[in-house]
């Protein structure tokens, strides 16, 4: 096992240095451009995100942790963002052959990407935080987003001939099924154990692909009880493009606060078919997003920047009007002593 | 990577985590010779914890046929020849476990299976080993054969499931060492799925998590025995805590067939989890075979359990196997009889080292009926 961990971390060396070396060649690109008006959200194809600066992220296999990812599938993701000042927009884009997006079956396993931010000023370890470094992930499910898109996915959309004879509570086990109403009983429900239990895996209505998380290190990775990241993700012509949105302002303090000019960020992505899952993922270094319109000029945030020269303006106005009430009384006294 | 002492290989072992034994272990017995598939466990168990959807292929507990039977499909032949030879001098193995064969990247060396595996429960049922000669005859050990393993999660001392979850979603209890996957914790990796050597913890497609047997904990809180055990019609099963070797009770029933008579004896002892369901080896299966299965012991404990009608005691454990449905914790043979009792030392059944004997005329004058010859 030592000599694993010895390899962990040249490999996570050897992909953070070529990282740095990618970002000293492209300092300053990974910008989140201002642009007013409505964010284009609901499609990732929309021409919009044409115009969007794009950067190529390079990925490394997750090593640092058992269990690993040995042979990297996904050598990079395309990252765009967009922001209008309230909202922030992020396009992730990669090459995939294999659409993903059912888990049914044993050996089944999705597609899916993640953004990291880390929630405090300092930054944290790469692999989801440590003990009072808190990171927020947003994490876009390709099963998640086929829930969405066609309605829960469950047994007969693998197994569409599968039928049984009956469920606890007398539901009948052959087609037409529905799920998850008919099973949405206390005495039904019991069976489905992770629904039961709160499991947003198992809860099979869903408002967002889009799980936000929590984390302060291995194996702590908890789902927010605050979800408030939407998107949508489409795979077309073999390539993957997921849109993550969400208000630059956090919604609590488990969460990343984008009102500032510039913020540390690291990809992941997942390909299913390669058996990837949960640590067996490619992953990036944290990267410096700038984003654009949340600049600070003398440490006042710019969007607060009229309103401080006002401040400031006012202030001097009223300087200026005592010194020279001030002074106009001294005049006078010089007068009469004069 | 912490050293651990593993009392069934004989020596110390790698484990991710540094032993932290439970308060009491649950643990059984299977005694395999009375065994005869009639699946009363597993449809008990599937019919208390597993008629929902998404958990149709899942046998927490499953009867299959060996040596041809297999459930999920090859899953012991499979991860025999991956992990290669497994040697043993004298009680202590000298090959390696699973987590010492660890491939990189992974704790335990192990496989998932695909999804179709778990579609053949029954696939080898009743096939025997062997073809029947001309002039062939019954012997012990049989020319011919085969027998029937029954098999549960084996709440491992050494869990490989919980060692291989990243997410420290699976944890062994402390007050009775039962391993349970935490259903709100859980997210579907299957990381445990292919690390657990023996198959017993399945994923659930729609619920998208994970589930395995949990000893039907519910019931063993409340001092009563599982359902598979309590259901058998075969009375092969007893449940019991179960101590290592140098604190093993002599009348605890459970402790008694392991570390006192060592009639019972663990499923695969070389991957090295310190299972805790133990086995009765079948008395007509050629010994080659039962010492890859069972480990070195094979020998001694079946010429110990033929010895049984010598041995009063191990009589009146046998006969307490599914004589009651409450938790025996200490046993007693006085007279013609055993006792059970509870923790607490009240008696909880009492069961005959003989069951008496009724003869009856043919004829029943009474019925006007012939009897025949039925227990």
């Amino acid at each position: 096992m030592r000599w694993l961990t010895v390899t962990s971390v040249l490999v996570l060396a050897i992909v953070l240095a070529g990282h740095r070396v990618v970002l000293a060649q492209q300092s300053g690109e990974l910008v989140s451009v201002l642009r007013p008006g409505p964010l284009p959200g609901a499609d990732p194809f929309d021409p919009a995100w044409d115009g969007a600066p794009a950067v190529d992220i390079p990925l490394g296999p997750q090593a640092m942790a058992v269990p690993s990812l040995l042979k990297l599938s996904i050598p990079t993701v395309r990252v765009r963002s967009v922001n209008n000042g309230q909202e922030v927009a992020f396009l992730l884009e990669w090459s995939d052959d294999t659409r993903d997006d059912l888990v049914v079956a044993g050996d089944q396993f999705r597609d899916a990407a993640a953004i990291q931010f880390p929630v405090g000023q300092e930054l944290p370890n790469i692999c989801m935080g440590s003990a009072g470094q808190l990171v927020n992930i947003w994490y876009w499910k390709a099963d998640w987003q086929r829930d969405i898109d066609l309605g829960y996915q469950e047994l007969l959309q693998q197994y569409p001939n599968f039928f049984k004879d009956f469920y606890p509570g007398g539901i009948s086990g052959s087609p037409p099924y529905t799920y998850p109403e008919d099973f949405d009983r206390p005495e039904v429900r019991q069976f489905q154990v992770g629904w039961a239990a709160g499991n947003p895996f198992s809860i099979p209505r869903r408002s967002s692909p889009i799980e936000e998380l929590k984390a302060v290190g291995f194996g702590s990775l908890t789902h927010k009880d605050r979800q408030t990241v939407s998107g949508r993700g489409v795979w077309r012509d073999g390539k993957w493009r997921v849109v993550f949105v969400r208000r630059l302002a956090a919604p609590d303090g488990e969460s990343v606060d984008l009102r500032r000019d510039q913020v540390p960020v690291a990809f992941a992505v997942w390909n299913g078919s390669n058996q990837e899952v949960g640590a067996r993922k490619q992953l990036s270094g944290f990267y410096t997003l700038r984003i654009q319109g949340q600049e600070r000029i003398l440490g006042i945030p710019r969007d607060y920047l009229p309103a401080g020269l006002a401040v400031v303006v006012v202030l001097l106005g009223v300087g200026v009007g005592l010194l020279l009430r001030r002074r106009i009384p001294g005049r006078r006294e010089d007068g009469r002593g004069g | 990577m912490p050293k651990v002492f593993n009392w069934q290989i004989n020596r110390e072992m790698e484990y991710p985590y540094p032993a932290s034994p439970p308060e009491r272990q649950f643990a059984a017995v299977f005694d395999i010779n009375k065994c005869i598939a009639c699946q009363t466990c597993t449809l008990a168990c599937k019919q208390a914890w597993t008629s929902g959807r998404g958990q149709e292929h899942m046998f927490w507990n499953n009867v299959e046929t060996k040596p041809y039977g297999s459930y999920p499909l090859a899953w012991d032949v499979k991860l025999l020849e991956m992990l290669g030879p497994q040697t043993w001098e004298g009680d202590t193995y000298t090959g390696k476990t699973i987590f010492e064969a660890a491939p990189p990247g992974q704790v335990a060396l192990g496989f998932l299976p695909e999804d179709l595996d778990w579609a053949h429960p029954g696939l080898g049922e009743d096939e025997v080993y062997g073809v029947v000669e001309g002039g062939a005859y019954f012997g012990i050990p049989h020319q011919v054969w085969f027998f029937y393993l029954q098999r549960i999660c084996n709440h491992c001392t050494y869990p490989a499931c919980l060692a291989a979850c990243p997410r420290r979603a699976i944890y062994k209890r402390r007050e009775d060492g039962i391993v349970l996957v935490d259903q709100t914790r859980c997210r579907g990796y299957r990381e445990c799925v292919r690390a657990c050597p023996y198959k017993k913890v399945f994923y659930n497609g729609v619920t998208r998590i994970s589930e395995k047997c949990i000893a039907c904990f519910p019931r063993v809180e409340q001092g009563l025995q599982p359902f598979c055990t309590v259901n058998c019609i075969g009375r092969i099963r007893i449940n019991g805590w179960v101590h290592s070797p140098d604190k093993a009770d002599p009348e605890n029933p459970v402790d008694f067939l392991v570390h006192i008579r060592k009639v019972a004896l663990p499923l695969y002892p070389q991957f090295g989890l310190q299972v805790n369901i133990y086995y009765i080896p079948p008395v007509h299966v050629p010994v080659k075979f039962l010492q890859q299965m069972f480990g070195p012991r094979v020998e001694r404990a079946i010429e110990t359990y033929r010895n049984a009608p010598n041995d009063p005691e191990l009589r009146g454990v046998l006969m307490l196997m599914g004589a009651t449905d409450r938790w025996v914790e200490k046993f007693r043979v006085r007279g013609d009889y055993v006792y059970g009792y509870d923790g607490a030392g009240n008696e909880l059944v009492r069961v005959p080292l003989k069951e008496p004997i009724y003869i009856r005329p043919v004829y029943d004058r009474q019925f006007a009926v012939y009897r025949h010859n039925i227990t």
